[in-house]
């Protein structure tokens, strides 16, 4: 079974190539790898010449090309708030090749860009035109057919949004665990999302401690009944970073300090 | 640089400061190669025409074999030829049977069960390592999925899967004797019943991989006159090659070894695995042929440190002295011997680590599971050990009150001590490193421990082996029976050793060299000749016995003709053994050295050579030339 790559002029082309057996490579972080090793789920790989880089504001939100990689938002002033999380994700060399695109495929334990993306509530955007948003397009992402060729994520202040990646080795290991949050609210919290990484198959929503934080401030005894059950709808897996037992444990903790963070 | 500190004034006079090495910046004779990226590795030597080999794997840990079907593989693009179990020659093998320690038990290709996760199964041979890969895939092999153990005290168990069949029992055989090594000195239960304060605790160290960023790997040729040239990143490269030698069946004269440069080893690569591999691939396709592992390989079939579980027993006294210490250790050998059973010799002659205890015991378990085999890593052996050890002298000082660099150089052993193995301490600077260590800390010593010395030691009962308690328990099978249900050292030892005496002693294989004779004035006892017994003379002069190696067994080469007696003793103030003499055959077996008052060396074939006959070997050097008239140097067409 040999392999073959086939380059095509646009997203969209590329998009109706892909199938069972095919695979679309943007910086091949993961895609190499699975290629390196032999793996036999696939004997096509479909390149596109057309890249969407671009990172612009658009209307209330960004508007980040599936191509960009974790360098060009880096390099975005517009993405600012995102700094933080493209910063954790591999070491430079895994930057300038990573993709936006790429990461919200990248299953257990990578796929730390995705985590902030399904807490910010983006959007994604597909070369067929469909729109969806990031929760449904996560939980549908092993059926997916077709290509992304953006994400929309709304704008956020730095005061709004907290991100922490958990691993074992610093600076460049893999995350043990990813906490996402987006908090609104002045004082009190009206509304909450909390996204955890490499805590299930996909990045998922805790959204019985989403429940638990409105209303409460962001003190001890206010986050003590999210805390409580931030595990609740979370399927975290043993590993060889880390077992189930162990993250199911660590997870309040890690959150409490995300949200005791003093700003 | 990092700043060093001499303290020249520690010892000064054990040492003549003509040091032309140490405390000076050096050049590694290596490193220009690395940084301009001109070191040749192994992978380097790319020959026209290579071939690529990779292994099917097992994703069982334990598990039958009852068929393999490779016939889908063998006609995929590229294949070259399909390997099994059957074509390797000596399928089975220990690694240190090149040293005649332990019985051959692991194949280099599973047939019949698979033992760990990731054990070879096959091979493919391909043009490419795709091709390889892709033929890997194809490989169906059909498994009878076994009860597997991963844990070291279930494996000890009397319903345990049994692993390896080779060791029934699930553990190494110590002596032929005892499915633990043991270790005794003193006796413990008297010690602990006297003792203020019983400190237990339990220690578990995880395997550790060794992660080299260079994976094992070799690549081996066929070169001219039946030879094979073979580039590998081994650690070990004559290990390699005399493995090699004897799993392929093959006189080690038509195998030419290539290495000295290794991306990082640590240990993992003496496992001798991917040269044999690979010199199979290049006997069996007459082509060059790579065989190296991947990152996944490295890490789940690559050999880790083992897994180590220390259970530690102290008796201390409100002082802090601490007058007993007992160890339970069980090694995660894996499915496989290699090096564990040595290691686990190697612990319990390091125990109870630099402290001077008046009471030890030990049992020490190296314990068949089905995980990846362990092997060799930077101190294995001691070093999980020593995490124990100092652990528990953190409880040992928690549960006293006393200071924890107090109570090390409490208990600290000094030169002239008697260690629990029964040779004495020497160079011993235990307590110059605390005294250093706490000065550097600004941690406050009294002014009689900083007064204190490793020198002088040995004095009164410290310098003696006391009335030692020996017992029986936990022979071979035994434990399977399950009448040995304890694995800690006994609670009802059985006989006692007298003061002075060692037990039995092990007669390992005669030394090849005299200068390798131990120097008896090390070995602080008498040896006696069975269990218990006093030796002959129980003179002062024991110490100046000669160790005269016991023989036994028929496949024994008959005695060479010894090495020349020394002339002269090498320092007046030390009597020189005497050369290492064979007794004569008929001498009893239990006779393990002549007295001393008799230094007339036995009757030997030097003594009386057999008349006018050349030495004659009783059978042929079986890693030699084999072919007559082959030069033995004959190296075959130049490497370009």
């Amino acid at each position: 079974m040999s392999l073959s790559v086939e380059t095509y002029p646009t997203l969209r082309e590329a998009s109706q190539a892909i199938g069972d057996r095919a695979r679309y490579i943007g910086g091949g972080t993961l895609l190499m790898r699975a290629v390196n090793y032999g793996d036999q789920s696939f004997d096509r790989i479909v390149i596109s010449r057309e890249i969407d880089r671009t990172i612009r504001n658009e209307g209330q939100g960004v508007r980040i090309g599936a191509g960009a990689t974790m360098a060009d938002v880096l390099a975005s002033r517009d993405a600012g708030f995102l700094h933080p999380v493209a910063r954790v994700i591999g070491g430079p060399a895994v930057r300038n090749m990573g993709t936006v695109g790429g990461n919200l495929f990248a299953a257990a334990p990578f796929g730390d860009f995705a985590t902030a993306l399904l807490a910010l509530d983006a959007t994604v955007q597909m070369a067929d035109g469909q729109n969806q948003p990031m929760e449904s397009f996560l939980s549908g992402r092993d059926r997916a057919r077709g290509l992304v060729v953006a994400v929309t994520v709304p704008r956020v202040s730095e005061r709004e949004f907290r991100f922490a990646k958990i691993s074992r080795v610093k600076p460049k290991g893999a995350s043990m665990m990813a906490i996402a949050l987006w908090l609104r609210g002045s004082g009190r919290i009206d509304e909450a999302r909390i996204a955890f990484g490499t805590m299930g198959p996909t990045p998922l929503r805790a959204k019985a401690a989403e429940q638990a934080l409105r209303g409460r401030d962001l003190t001890e005894p206010g986050i003590a009944a999210a805390l409580a059950v931030c595990c609740d709808g979370l399927q975290p897996a043993d590993d060889p970073l880390a077992t189930a037992w162990y993250r199911r444990a660590v997870a309040p903790v890690h959150l409490k300090r995300l949200l005791l963070e003093t700003r | 640089m990092t700043t060093v500190e001499f303290r020249k004034d520690l010892f000064a006079d054990e040492r003549d400061d003509t040091l032309h090495e140490i405390g000076k910046p050096t050049i590694r004779q290596d490193i220009l190669g690395h940084v301009t990226g001109r070191t040749p590795y192994f992978d380097d030597h790319l020959f026209d025409g290579l071939l690529h080999m990779r292994a099917v794997r097992s994703p069982h840990h334990h598990a039958r074999i009852r068929n393999i079907d490779t016939s889908r593989a063998a006609v995929m693009p590229g294949v070259r030829r399909v390997v099994t179990a059957r074509d390797v020659p000596v399928n089975l093998n220990t690694l240190l049977s090149l040293i005649n320690f332990g019985r051959d038990d692991e194949p280099l290709c599973a047939h019949d069960k698979v033992r760990f996760l990731g054990e070879t199964v096959a091979w493919i041979i391909a043009d490419t390592e795709r091709q390889a890969r892709d033929a890997v895939a194809q490989v169906r092999v059909d498994y009878d999925p076994l009860p597997h153990v991963l844990d070291v005290e279930e494996a000890l168990k009397p319903g345990a899967p049994l692993v390896n069949e080779v060791y029934p029992n699930n553990t190494f055989d110590y002596h032929g004797k005892y499915d633990h090594q043991k270790l005794r000195f003193g006796d413990v239960n008297a010690a602990f019943a006297r003792a203020d304060h019983i400190v237990e605790a339990e220690y578990q160290m995880s395997p550790i991989e060794q992660a080299p960023i260079e994976t094992c790997g070799a690549i081996a040729a066929p070169e001219q006159n039946g030879r094979y040239v073979c580039h590998t990143n081994t650690q070990a490269l004559f290990f390699s090659l005399g493995t090699t030698a004897k799993l392929l069946d093959m006189a080690s004269s038509r195998l030419h070894f290539i290495g000295g440069t290794s991306g990082g080893g640590f240990g993992g690569k003496v496992d001798s695995i991917v040269e044999p591999t690979a010199v199979l691939g290049a006997v069996l396709t007459g082509r060059p042929v790579r065989f190296t592992w991947d990152r996944y390989e490295e890490m789940q079939v690559g050999a880790p440190r083992g897994g180590e579980r220390w259970r530690i027993k102290d008796g201390v006294m409100a002082d802090g002295s601490i007058i007993a210490r007992e160890f339970t250790g069980f090694f995660d050998s894996g499915a496989y011997m290699r090096l564990s059973p040595y290691a686990i010799i190697k612990a319990a002659g390091h125990l109870p680590g630099p402290y001077s205890i008046p009471n030890i015991a030990a049992n020490v378990f190296c314990v068949v599971t089905n995980r990846t085999p362990a092997t060799a890593m930077r101190g294995f052996g001691i070093t999980a050990a020593d995490f124990a050890i100092e652990c528990h002298m953190d409880r040992v000082s928690e549960v006293t009150g006393v200071d924890p660099i107090a109570l090390r150089l409490k208990n600290a052993y000094r030169d002239g001590d008697m260690k629990a193995h029964r040779r004495v301490a020497k160079n011993t600077a235990l307590i110059e490193c605390c005294q250093v260590a706490a000065g550097k800390a600004g941690w406050p010593l009294s002014a009689d421990l900083a007064a204190m010395t490793s020198l002088g030691g040995g004095q009164g009962d410290r310098a003696l082996i006391p009335e030692t308690a020996t017992d029986e328990e936990g022979r071979i099978g035994e434990r399977r029976a399950g009448r040995a249900p304890d694995t800690a050292p006994s609670k009802r030892p059985t006989g006692r050793v007298a003061a002075g005496q060692a037990g039995q002693a092990v007669v390992a294989v005669p030394v090849q060299n005299e200068d390798m004779q131990i120097e008896v004035d090390r070995i602080g006892h008498a040896i006696a000749a069975s269990h218990g017994a006093p030796v002959a003379s129980p003179a002062p002069t024991y110490a100046r016995q000669a160790i005269a190696p016991q023989r036994t067994g028929a496949d024994i080469v008959p005695p060479r003709p010894a090495a020349p007696p020394q002339a002269a003793p090498v320092a007046a103030s030390r009597a020189a053994p005497p050369a290492y003499a064979p007794p004569s055959q008929q001498a009893a077996p239990s006779a393990y050295a002549p007295p001393p008052a008799a230094p007339t060396p036995p009757a030997s074939p030097q003594a009386a050579p057999p008349a006018e006959k050349p030495y004659q070997p009783d059978r042929p050097f079986s890693r030699g030339v084999r072919k007559p008239g082959t030069s033995p140097f004959l190296s075959g067409t130049r490497r370009r």
